[in-house]
């Protein structure tokens, strides 16, 4: 175990490069244990990429990433995936296997790693359906369901296995209100009722800030700014303030860098 | 535009060559993690039935047709040519040994390609697309073994499978032809053919090569899949990348391995 | 189930496999297992086998009655020694047949021919033809008509 057990995810020190392309560069995060926490920042920032760096699925070019007192990438690949048993992620298309139904596609972790018989898998499963409201769509497809639903089974499944870490990749993308309410309920419920640590990555602000328990802002390949919603609010930092107040201009400018208008414009061909 | 020196040509040249080798490799270490890697998972019988019928059976169609009219065209060229030489009783032993020996693997493969391989590609690029793949990593399943395990075996068992249907489905619409329409004896077309056909030497060659075909065409096909960027865009390249290089596979070893087989240098 | 159908399926697809191959063997290469139980063997020897195959047909008046299976050098006599199997049902075949080897038509395959003779008494399994003729020889034909025109420019 590691020495802090108040952070369930550490990142240290953690580099990542694309190619010759740099997208994070010595970037240092700590999850609390037991918490909600989001990680926000504008498109393109690398959010999706610091989750996948946290499940291990891509490695850091330098750098250590610590899960429950395991350093992933020093992990053989067996090894790693056992270690993904204590994670569970909601990815943001839901990513349910097509060929199977609502209740296969939950029951299938436990299917894979349990030899539990068969009518307490369906109890577990019909449990874990009702927390998220679709007990009643065991039978469908997933191609039956709208977006949101699918969303919604997708965490039955993440949470299927009882994780410890519930990792959700742009819960809120292209969700009517309704929907959104929804997750945002769900979200801090199962975070409280199954005393699970959640990390939500997403640029909507609103809905993020009105779940977590505390906040990172990334960008340019680095922690813009942490802290609590409301510590973040007041910052006096003018990259969070454009972030949290959505200014089209500012350190993140309007234009895309480009020679000068009148010049271009009028100046000789 | 810059006109390109002859240098940033070479470093071009041989940066792709790397690329190819690149490539190479990695398609290397997938065929083994996935089919040497640890364990399986349970079910894997299952998995493997499924792809068996969605790989193969749902093949067959096109195969069987295509042979049909395959032993057909060449029974009839067989004949025309043959008639000349007042030898058309020998368009049994044409026509068998044409598919066994080489269009039977051959054409069967490249159909293969066509058919299965390509939807192999995009059904798991699809799944990539969609993190199918990442949320299987993330439930602690290797898609390797889940998913790509059972596809490449299924192709495996497949092709040689149609491959012999083929030619048996060819030779009898070479028969059809040969001596229900255009009168051969039938007694002297089947003798022939049992005469000239060696078993060891023609069927079970033609065997081995479909056998071949079915592991390199198979393995382009779930790589390609496996390794192709996750977008609709990406997705329609590999289906096409698969249908070429398979194609391009199955001709180029066809050669080498006839040459090997038949060729008495 | 659904997955009955799906395991039907394959299992079908499988068997047509084995079927094919079965046929292949069987019907298009005509390896057959029993032959060894109704037929019995016979032996030649032949001056020149040229152009026979292991698996030619034997012909009697045209019907085919067994076929070749091993054909090698006498090592005494160094003619070629060709073993063939005949159908039991032909067990009436004088001692003193003629064996030839023909061919179909003027290009076709070779094959070998019997001629019933006169004996009274009958081959038996492992018994030999002696009274054989061989194969034609197209060269040689050839080479005695040049020799013949050559024979007659000269006179």
């Amino acid at each position: 175990m590691s020495a802090d057990n108040a952070y369930a995810v550490e990142l240290k020190g953690v580099s990542f490069k694309r190619g010759t392309r740099s997208i994070f560069n010595n970037v240092d995060i700590h999850i609390p244990r037991g918490k909600v926490t989001g990680i926000m920042g504008p498109s393109g920032s690398g959010k999706t990429t610091l989750l996948r760096l946290m499940g291990a699925q891509l490695r850091p070019s330098s750098g250590e990433v610590w899960v429950n007192g395991q350093n992933l990438p020093k992990l053989s690949r067996s090894d790693l995936f056992d270690a993904r048993k204590q994670m569970g992620v909601l990815f943001q298309s839901g990513a349910l296997f097509t060929d199977l139904d609502v209740f296969e596609n939950v029951a299938f972790p436990l299917r894979v790693h349990t030899k539990l018989p068969e009518d307490m898998i369906r109890d577990i499963v019909l449990l874990k359906l009702q927390a998220v409201g679709l007990r009643g769509a065991v039978e469908l497809m997933p191609d039956e369901l709208s977006g949101g639903m699918k969303r919604r089974v997708a965490l039955a499944r993440a949470i299927a296995l009882d994780p410890q870490i519930l990792m959700y990749d742009e819960p809120f993308v292209g969700q009517d209100p309704i929907a959104m309410g929804v997750l945002v309920r769900l979200i801090r419920l199962l975070n409280d009722a199954l005393g699970i640590t959640s990390v939500v990555v997403s640029h909507d602000l609103a809905e993020t800030a009105s779940i977590a328990d505390y906040l990172y802002v990334v960008g340019d390949g680095q922690v813009l700014g942490q802290g609590t919603p409301q510590e973040l609010m007041q910052s006096d930092n003018p990259r969070i303030r454009q972030f949290m107040t959505g200014d089209p201009d500012g350190p993140v400018p309007f234009h895309y860098p480009a020679p000068d208008y009148r010049e271009d414009l009028l100046g000789k061909r | 535009m810059r006109r390109k020196s002859l240098m940033d040509r070479v470093r071009l040249m041989g940066r792709s060559a790397i690329d190819i080798v690149a490539v190479l490799g990695r398609s290397g270490i997938f065929l083994v993690h996935a089919l040497l890697g640890r364990g399986g998972i349970g079910g894997g019988f299952q998995l493997l039935v499924r792809q068996l019928y969605s790989v193969g059976v749902m093949s067959l169609a096109i195969i069987v047709v295509s042979g049909v009219f395959i032993g057909m065209v060449l029974a009839l060229q067989g004949f025309s040519i043959l008639a000349q030489y007042g030898s058309e009783q020998a368009v049994g032993q044409m026509v068998a040994l044409t598919l066994l020996r080489e269009l039977g693997p051959v054409v069967t493969a490249l159909l293969f390609a066509g058919r299965a391989g390509s939807a192999l590609t995009a059904e798991i690029g699809n799944m990539k697309s969609t993190e199918q793949l990442s949320s299987l990593e993330m439930i602690g399943v290797d898609p390797l073994k889940y998913i790509a395990a059972p596809r490449l075996w299924a192709g495996f068992i497949s092709l040689p499978v149609l491959a012999l249907i083929f030619s048996v489905v060819g030779i009898w619409g070479g028969s059809w032809v040969a001596v229900d329409w255009l009168g051969v004896y039938e007694g002297s077309f089947w003798a022939n053919m049992q005469n000239s056909v060696s078993f060891p030497n023609d069927v079970i060659n033609g065997v081995i090569k479909s056998v071949v075909f079915a592991f390199v065409v198979t393995w382009i096909a779930v790589f390609q899949g496996y390794d192709c960027e996750p977008t609709s865009e990406g997705i329609s390249r590999a289906t096409t990348k698969t249908v070429v290089y398979a194609s391009l596979a199955v001709l180029g070893l066809d050669f080498i391995m006839t040459a090997l087989m038949f060729g008495d240098f | 189930m659904q997955n009955r159908t799906l395991e039907t399926g394959v299992g079908l697809f499988l068997l047509a496999g084995i079927l094919a191959l079965l046929l292949l063997a069987l019907r298009v290469s005509g390896l057959s297992a029993s032959t060894t139980n109704d037929s019995y063997k016979l032996y030649a020897n032949f001056d020149n086998i040229a152009g026979l195959t292991v698996r030619a047909k034997v012909t009697m008046a045209g019907v085919t009655i067994g076929k070749v299976t091993a054909i090698d050098l006498d090592h005494d006599t160094f003619t070629g020694r060709v073993t063939m199997e005949v159908n039991k049902k032909v067990n009436n075949l004088p001692s003193d047949s003629t064996a030839s080897i023909l061919t179909a038509g003027l290009l076709g395959e070779k094959y070998v021919g019997i001629s019933v003779g006169g004996d009274e008494q009958l081959l038996k399994d492992g018994g030999t033809i002696h009274d054989t003729q061989s194969s034609l020889v197209l060269e040689d034909l050839i080479g005695k008509f040049l020799l013949n025109t050559v024979n007659k420019d000269a006179k």
